[in-house]
């Protein structure tokens, strides 16, 4: 046999984690590399958003969390002891980049490649400055790569959670392979997944084709914005991108003005979509009652939030749909798309199909005519708000942390010793050179 | 002796077409339907297949087999005789036939199984109660002794009023606050008024309408003779089990084995000596009351509250209702006959009853019994059906 000790094991994909601490059956003070994208006071979606409240949520339970991100203009800051943020390099990328679009003129996938490289070589020096991790856990596309490598490297088993996939951030039209691509090759190396929603599982698992017991849904939760003056004010927030359906926003203002003409329509986000949006705006004869508002500050946010009536949130394929929460915390009443994740767990809000602009336009006059109807979904609404709570979301993922290392990786353990042994079978009559070629096989069909 | 008394609740909501505000103040030249004909029919025949048709066979063969010691009681409302009328006269002519027998019982209620004993004044309550009489009277040339609400929906002011149109009694929950710790197997009186209360036994009833087929519950699975044992063990002069007769075949479906348990109940029954079956009008006449029951505030059948809020338990029900009682007042002004009757349909208690928004183990059975998705999908479709309607009333 050519290789030896633990290069062998990888190879064969037989790794043991030999620095588990099991208590009980479950674990004790975990330490977690995780790697995310962005973090408040900078956000461009659900990520920052959940990160956030993970990550500190996760600290209160006792689990050590390193969290690796981008160096940005903004100053990022820890304000829990067990959690440190460690700023990794700068990047130009973000996770909802196109590789079109950007001034990276063509040098997109050489920066992603860059960036991660510089996250391995930081999580590396860090496990060895300041000791071993548990696991490594990655959020969406953009460092799966370096998830990947740490886990080969480290020996340590590797968490996934998606937010998004390639599927959703087209609005599955016309899908760019390379994400895909990246996205499967992580996820089919990923020990565990966690997943926003059904719906998310289902992408990953009919998709992506992974075995859907290594996935686990944990749904989002918020932090409660506060209720602002409430004024006649219908509000669309978030990126401006053909994922999150802001046009479908704006035909169905054009039939509620005609029935309720003093209401104003704002439109609070950035992306590419926003010259077309205008435009329509403009060819629909209701640019007077629609606002644009750019990009918003996290205040400027909680303050839209707070005043508007009512909110609508019509993507076209949306995973989670933090904002919905956020809105409904706010006392503002909701309208989502139907095939949200956050519809498939939240009852008090409305629903609709998002291309149905007639029906959005009935709902959101009736939301505007029938105060009982505000009143009773506000009420209901922010109980159930309260059942959403990120410690939740904390705890869910401890118990993925435990469960995939003890029960999953117990019979992947039995499973790949079988094939070790089998492999020193064929070994030890000298069939080395098939082995490796067989081998390969082997993972491939077991994955 | 003890009694047991089986009465039915037999009722059809008419269910409204889609209407979102667009359809709002359109098409008043010409009458607008505001209910789905085609999804009543269907949702009609569905029942009558599986449930109403072989469940009056059912009963039809055992009070024949008995000799007419097995006896029943129907509450037929308005609505469900009128959807027989247009889809299914032969599930009506199925009723006359247990009718004919002697051993079945007729019992009045609203015409349009309405919430309008909770109106400001009962005029239209006791309108709604003399089209229903006018109506059995016609089909089944009988004037009912017994009067039950909307869902049993009772209070002392509802019993005064029945007791004025001459009824002999009346049916409802018995809900432990107004028994006191006092058995619900005998009859009581009201406080203010000279009438004959009959009270469900909530628990026996439920063992056969919700519990029956739940697998958690430890006495699952029910049989006929284990029932009628704790029936044999009840004291008092009378036990009433109320249920809804689509709890045959369609709450509990045939697989369940409720057929079975139906078919074997009299004889298991009937094995005891000292029980036996009585119509509502025969358990008046037979018994007296043992004490009085005061009910200044509203009971029900309904969910584990046993109240209104089922119908008026949030802010969106009580808009609706108050905008029912609102084009009331302004159709009392107008005599016309199609208006009147399309606000009468739109009384039918269950559109009030899709609007509830009671969590968990309630909210769960409203699911099950709903057209819509979620209650304010419910709320917005009555509600666009009712501005639409005050539309035409005032017009």
């Amino acid at each position: 046999m050519k290789f030896e000790g633990k290069l062998r094991e990888v190879e064969l994909g037989l790794i043991f984690y030999p620095q588990m601490r099991i208590l009980n059956g479950v674990m004790i003070n975990m330490k977690i590399a995780m790697i995310g994208w962005e973090y408040p006071p900078f956000k461009a979606g659900g990520l920052a958003t959940h990160c956030y409240g993970l990550t500190r949520s996760l600290s209160d339970k006792n689990v050590k969390v390193y969290f690796f991100m981008p160096k940005t203009k903004h100053t990022v800051n820890s304000d829990r002891p067990n959690l440190v943020i460690k700023e990794v390099g700068e990047t130009e990328i973000f996770p909802y980049d196109r590789p079109e679009d950007k001034a990276l003129a063509g040098n997109f996938f050489e920066e992603v490649h860059r960036y991660n490289q510089l996250v391995v070589a930081k999580v590396k020096a860090v496990a060895k400055a300041e000791g071993k991790f548990d696991f490594i856990h990655a959020h969406d596309w953009l460092t799966m790569e370096a998830a990947t490598i740490l886990k080969e490297d480290l020996g340590i088993p590797m968490v996934l959670t998606i937010h998004s996939t390639e599927y959703d951030r087209s609005g599955w039209l016309d899908p760019n392979q390379w994400f895909i691509d990246i996205e499967r090759k992580g996820m089919e190396k990923a020990d565990g997944i966690i997943a926003v929603s059904h719906f998310t599982k289902r992408v990953i698992v009919e998709k992506y084709g992974i075995n859907p017991e290594v996935i686990s849904v944990v749904h989002n939760a918020v932090y409660p914005v506060p209720e602002g003056k409430k004024q006649k004010i219908v509000l669309f927030l978030g990126r401006l991108t053909i994922q999150k359906g802001a046009e479908f926003f704006l035909k169905a203002a054009r039939k509620v003005l005609d029935y309720e003409p003093d209401v104003r329509f704002v439109v609070a986000g950035v992306g590419d979509m926003l010259p077309r949006l205008i435009d329509q705006a403009v060819d629909l004869g209701i640019s007077n009652r629609v606002i644009f508002t750019g990009r918003l500050t996290e205040d400027e946010v909680k303050h839209i939030y707070g005043i508007s009536s009512v909110y609508i949130m019509p993507s076209v394929s949306e995973p989670f749909g933090i904002t919905a929460l956020e809105a409904i915390s706010a006392g503002t009443p909701t309208i989502a798309s139907k095939t949200a994740g956050v519809c498939e767990t939240f009852n008090n809000c409305l629903k609709v199909d998002f291309w149905d602009s007639d029906e959005m336009a009935s709902k959101i006059i009736s939301l505007l005519r029938y105060e009982s109807l505000r009143r009773t979904l506000t009420e209901n609404g922010k109980q159930e708000i309260e059942l959403f709570t990120w410690d939740n979301v904390a705890g869910k993922t401890i118990d993925v942390y435990n469960g995939m290392d003890i029960a999953r990786l117990e019979k992947q353990l039995k499973e790949r010793e079988k094939i070790y042994k089998w492999n020193q079978k064929l070994a030890s009559r000298a069939y080395e050179p098939t082995l490796t070629l067989k081998t390969k096989k082997m993972r491939k069909s077991k994955c | 002796m003890t009694s047991i008394c089986l009465y039915f609740e037999v009722h059809q909501p008419m269910r409204l077409n889609h209407f979102s505000v667009f359809n709002i103040g359109t098409n008043h030249d010409r009458s607008v339907d505001y209910f789905n004909q085609k999804l009543n029919q269907e949702i009609f025949e569905k029942v009558a297949k599986k449930c109403y048709l072989p469940t009056n066979k059912v009963l039809l063969d055992l009070i024949n087999r008995y000799d007419g010691k097995f006896r029943v009681s129907f509450s037929l409302t308005g609505t469900f005789i009128e959807d027989c009328e247009l889809y299914m006269p032969s599930v009506l002519d199925s009723f006359k036939d247990l009718f004919a027998t002697g051993a079945v019982d007729l019992i009045e209620e609203t015409y349009y199984h309405s919430l309008s004993s909770m109106y400001d004044d009962l005029d239209e309550f006791e309108k709604q109660i003399k089209m229903h009489r006018k109506k059995i009277k016609r089909i089944f040339n009988y004037n009912p002794k017994i009067f039950r609400n909307t869902e049993t929906i009772y209070d002392n002011r509802i019993a005064r009023k029945i007791t004025e149109l001459g009824y002999k009694g009346i049916i409802t929950e018995g809900a432990d606050r107004i028994l006191g710790g006092r058995s619900s197997n005998y009859l009581y009186r009201p406080v203010n008024t000279d009438l004959k209360v009959l009270l469900r036994n909530y628990k026996l009833s439920d063992d056969i309408g919700f519990r029956f087929s739940t697998y958690s519950w430890s006495e699952f699975p029910l049989t006929a003779d284990k029932y009628a044992k704790w029936l044999s063990r009840c004291e008092g002069d009378i036990v009433n089990l109320f249920i809804d007769y689509e709890t045959f075949g369609e709450h509990q479906w045939t697989e369940t084995g409720i057929f079975e348990f139906l078919k074997h109940l009299p004889g298991e029954v009937l094995k005891h000596n000292h029980l036996d079956f009585v119509t509502v009008s025969e358990a008046v006449e037979r018994y007296k009351p043992v004490g009085e029951i005061d009910v200044p505030w509203a009971i029900s059948w309904a969910d584990e509250d046993r109240n209104v809020s089922t119908w008026l338990g949030n802010d969106m029900q009580i808009a609706c209702f108050n905008e029912l009682k609102n084009i009331g007042s302004k159709l009392k002004e107008k005599s016309n006959e199609e208006l009147l009757k399309t606000w009468r349909c739109l009384q039918t208690s269950d559109h009030l009853y899709y609007c509830s928004t009671k969590g968990l183990a309630d909210g769960d059975v409203h699911a099950y019994f709903s057209p819509y998705d979620n209650p304010y999908e419910g709320f917005m479709n009555y509600m666009n059906v009712l501005q639409d309607l005050k539309q035409r009333v005032v017009l």
